[in-house]
């Protein structure tokens, strides 16, 4: 028999790594693993994949690559390779373990139909990642599950579970997330976890990242334009007592959609706050940034729909995003303008180091100089202050209030307390809870998500009682969930794989951001960040919310009376 | 053959012989139990019942107060209609299976059971007699579930507790009080080390005691006194403050639900032992395979479609007999 000891650059080790981290308690002891693992691989190459592999994914997120091989196929896929029935048995296996590829490792591992067709092979990091490149250029699913199936019969179960894993780009599932793969990169190799952190954020690849720390090159890491950076990102200021108020500077929050502009000469592009480019859907700010030139400089705002020296919902704003080349019609009923907030580079220099007051000064100066509208700024001493502002805020129309700490730097791709912000809930409904579905990841076996209904008993237009709403999957405790489980036993009237349908009886306050237009569905609007407040024991079904409520809710919202700038503006336009 | 009936929570009669099986209701002459697990115990506290001696011992501890008749393995019962045999089924100290032989047929009752038995049992025997009807539990109906041996388990217990007690920590067992507790206690012995058990499993211990299993050196859990023992609790005792007292502890999940990934993140514990005592699915489709039944019958199983399936494959007969689910492993 071949020895079959496991090299450090196979793909089986990485899993067993994978597994290993999984089974650890304790981020530090997590960490060490990695970087004992990542120390042990001496070829760079191997390096990069084992990063990438345990951080990102089949490709770098900056690639742009995909495997495109969706979760049904996998199933199906896997059920054809065990011979067992798609429909009766594996989706059964999956709603109790709430995990398509720890059930395929486990039915691999068992069914002696599947054990007789694999044998691993151990193939290496670089073989594995050969697979992946050839799913990314085949477009067929045929030839893609071909491919598939040839590679499971290499693998132990145990690579089967990452290779699926990794091939989805998401989360590895082990507690181990970007962060710690770069705390375990700068272990590795002694650098400083900062440094690590800034090469990752430059060149957007954990195995770039890892190559670099390696060759002592992390200094070769720089900001280029027209790569966008990850944004910075504000906690909710509930979590956080704030004590110095002076020690932060208040702005407003927009109703409008986070964006970070790259302008060079007259080359403009717009990134939105999953990092994608969406220059093409706003034609009137390329057209306001171009033809002035301008010098480099990277800018983080807010697009706003603007009319009427007002600010108007972001419900309008939507008719714009996704539209690639947007009618003069849809251009005149939904202009819109970029306001500033940040600056992060400019003419060869990255400014995210500086703190924000200095980054304000440049600023103020590029807005100034080349008239680009700004947000206004506030000092603020004490919570009547916050509070005060914040009521100003909601009466621009705005979303509530962000605290941003003067002395931080620009924190990127990280929501820490430098920056804070302050909203209310828009509203809430009491809703009616309609089907459970089994969760996933570390909510597997119990019921965790929730569709909700209300009611449409006295509507004409609908024949049933409840139609749902939306879907909620959290805020509520532990104990409630195991009591909603326990209730939801006793009151199934059917099940369709992993959902039950419910009587309606258990009835839920719901709270959410805000309510949408969404013709797709059958009640013909969807809530925004819908949670659990409560859970209303005390209601009945009959108490619940109707369409006619969220529609008055819509309404209010869209017509609510919006404070046109004025004298007390949440942005200037420097004239 | 012999007719059956769900009898909802009251558990399953046999209308004909006017047999009961963990039943509680008011119909049955014959009421048979098959252990102490509180979901197959009477709800009525007050019947009179048929069981294995250690059976009728927990019960006691457990607070059952109807007459209790105390049967030995394999020495059969003669009702006017009936002949009953109780088989040991491997799960808990005293868990019976219930073979009912009469002129309609027979039938064999498993309740709980385990094949390959656990270690701290009276092992586990399939009556010789042919068996028409097979009433079986299935909680780990589905082919994701396979267990490793014995060996191996006790092997992973051993090692966690060496380890931990090694490195300076106080290991926790997290573990049902009846029956995984003292399993658990019995594999560990050999290690030597003072154990500690929680209160409501402490008094179970006697009764193994009584039956001649030796479960080492323990007593019952006092706070103030448990740092470096072997401890074990239910899973829900943390929660109540269990060793809250101690900073450096480690915990191992014993069920075999620990075989799911999830349970990690659920329970936070350090280590997942899927020791079970319910048989996996792979030797309920084999012993069904070997017994070879007129009709098997799923009970306690949210998934009797996929037992079906795979039993249908084989050429066998089988139906759900829809029982409340077991919330007990």
């Amino acid at each position: 028999m071949i020895d079959q000891k496991t090299q450090p650059n196979s793909f089986k080790n990485l899993c067993e790594v994978a597994q290993s981290i999984f089974e650890t308690r304790g981020n530090n002891a997590k960490i060490k693993l990695a970087a004992e693992y990542f120390g042990d691989l001496a070829d760079e190459n191997d390096l990069r994949l084992a990063a990438q592999f345990l951080g990102e994914g089949a490709f770098s997120d900056v690639s742009g690559k995909r495997a495109s091989v969706g979760h049904r196929t996998i199933a199906v896929l896997a059920s054809e390779f065990c011979e067992i029935d798609y429909d009766l048995v594996f989706k059964q296996c999956r709603t109790v373990t709430g995990s398509s590829s720890e059930t395929i490792q486990k039915l691999l591992e068992n069914l002696p139909e599947a054990r007789k067709k694999w044998k691993g092979l151990n193939l290496t990091l670089h073989e594995v990642a050969e697979v992946y490149e050839q799913l990314y250029i085949t477009p067929k699913r045929d030839l893609k599950q071909q491919i598939i199936k040839e590679i499971w019969t290499k693998m132990s179960p145990l690579e089967v579970k990452y290779f699926i894993r990794i091939m989805g780009q998401g989360s590895l599932r082990i507690g181990f997330e970007t962060r710690s793969v770069v705390s375990a990169i700068a272990k590795a190799f002694e650098k400083d976890a900062e440094k690590v952190r800034y090469a990752h954020m430059i060149t957007g690849s954990l195995g770039e990242t890892a190559v670099l720390a390696k060759n002592n090159r992390l200094g070769e890491a720089t900001f280029e334009l027209f790569h966008p950076l990850s944004f910075m990102l504000a906690s909710p200021i509930e979590s956080r007592a704030v004590e110095e108020f002076d020690q932060y500077i208040a702005e407003e929050k927009f109703d409008g959609m986070r964006c970070q502009a790259h302008i060079s000469n007259n080359k403009v592009a717009l990134y939105s706050r999953d990092l994608n480019e969406i220059t093409s859907s706003f034609p009137e700010i390329i057209e306001f940034f171009s033809g002035k030139n301008l010098p480099d400089f990277v800018l983080d705002g807010e697009i706003c729909v603007f009319k009427n020296d007002t600010i108007l919902p972001f419900q309008l704003l939507q008719k714009r995003m996704g539209v690639k080349k947007p009618s003069d019609k849809l251009l005149t009923q939904y202009p819109v303008i970029f306001v500033s907030y940040d600056v992060l580079y400019y003419k060869d220099q990255p400014c995210f180091s500086n703190t924000l007051l200095e980054r304000r000064v440049l600023l103020e100066q590029i807005a100034e100089t080349h008239q680009i509208p700004l947000s206004s700024q506030m000092e603020i001493t004490s919570r009547e202050d916050v509070e005060r502002l914040f009521e100003r805020a909601l009466a621009h129309g705005n979303e509530g209030l962000m605290l941003k700490r003067k002395d931080s730097k620009y924190e990127y791709g990280q929501r820490r307390k430098s920056w804070l912000k302050v909203k209310k809930p828009s509203g809430s409904l009491d809703v009616v809870i309609l089907y459970a579905h089994a969760g996933s990841g570390k909510r597997g076996g119990t019921y965790s998500d929730f569709t909700l209904g209300i009611s449409v008993k006295d509507d004409e237009r609908y024949e049933e009682e409840f139609i749902p709403i939306g879907k909620a999957y959290g805020g509520y405790s532990n104990d409630e969930l195991a009591e909603l489980n326990k209730r939801i036993n006793t009151i199934t009237l059917e099940r369709f794989g992993p959902t039950l349908l419910l009587k309606p009886e258990l009835m839920v306050e719901l709270e959410f951001e805000d309510i949408q237009v969404n013709n797709r569905t059958k009640a013909k609007y969807t809530l925004r960040l819908p949670r659990f407040k409560a859970i209303r024991w005390d209601l009945s079904p009959n108490d619940a919310d109707t369409l006619k409520d969220v529609e008055q809710l819509y309404q209010q919202k869209l017509e609510k009376e919006r404070e046109s700038q004025g004298g007390n503006p949440s942005f200037i336009i420097p004239t | 053959m012999i007719t059956i009936t769900k009898a909802g929570h009251h558990g399953i009669l046999l209308p004909e012989l006017n047999i009961g099986l963990d039943y509680s209701g008011s119909k049955a002459d014959h009421i048979f139990i098959s252990h102490a697990h509180a979901d197959h115990m009477p709800r009525n506290r007050s019947l009179t019942v048929y069981c294995t001696r250690p059976t009728s011992r927990f019960m006691k501890l457990r607070g059952f107060t109807g007459k209790m008749i105390e049967m030995d393995f394999e020495q059969p019962l003669e009702t006017d209609h009936a002949r009953i045999t109780l088989f040991p089924a491997g799960h808990i100290l005293g868990s019976a299976m219930t073979f009912i032989e009469s002129d309609k047929g027979s039938v064999l009752y498993t309740g709980d059971y385990r094949t390959p038995p656990s270690p701290a049992t009276e092992g586990f025997k399939i009556p010789e007699a042919p068996i028409d009807q097979f009433i079986t539990e299935a909680t780990f109906s589905l082919p994701i579930y396979k267990w490793k041996s014995h060996d191996e388990l006790a092997m992973q217990a051993c090692t966690f507790a060496r380890q931990t007690l090694e490195d300076g920590y106080t290991p926790i067992f997290l573990a049902y009080n009846l029956g995984k507790a003292q399993e658990l206690m019995f594999m560990l012995k050999k290690l030597n080390h003072p154990m500690q058990i929680h209160g409501a499993g402490f008094k179970l211990c006697k009764v193994y005691e009584e039956e001649g299993f030796d479960l080492g050196d323990y007593e019952t859990y006092q706070r103030e006194n448990c740092e470096g023992k072997i401890l074990i609790a239910p899973s829900s005792a943390p929660e109540s403050g269990f060793a809250s007292n101690l900073k450096k502890v480690r915990t191992a999940y014993c069920s075999g639900w620990a075989s799911n990934e999830a349970r990690r993140t659920q329970l936070t514990a350090d280590e997942l032992i899927p020791l079970s005592d319910h048989l996996d699915f792979f030797e309920l489709i084999d012993l069904c395979e070997a017994i070879r039944p007129k009709k098997v019958w799923i009970t306690h199983t949210p998934n009797p479609k996929v037992v079906e399936h795979f039993l249908s494959k084989k050429g066998i007969t089988s139906g759900f007999l829809d029982l409340e689910a077991s919330a007990n492993d």
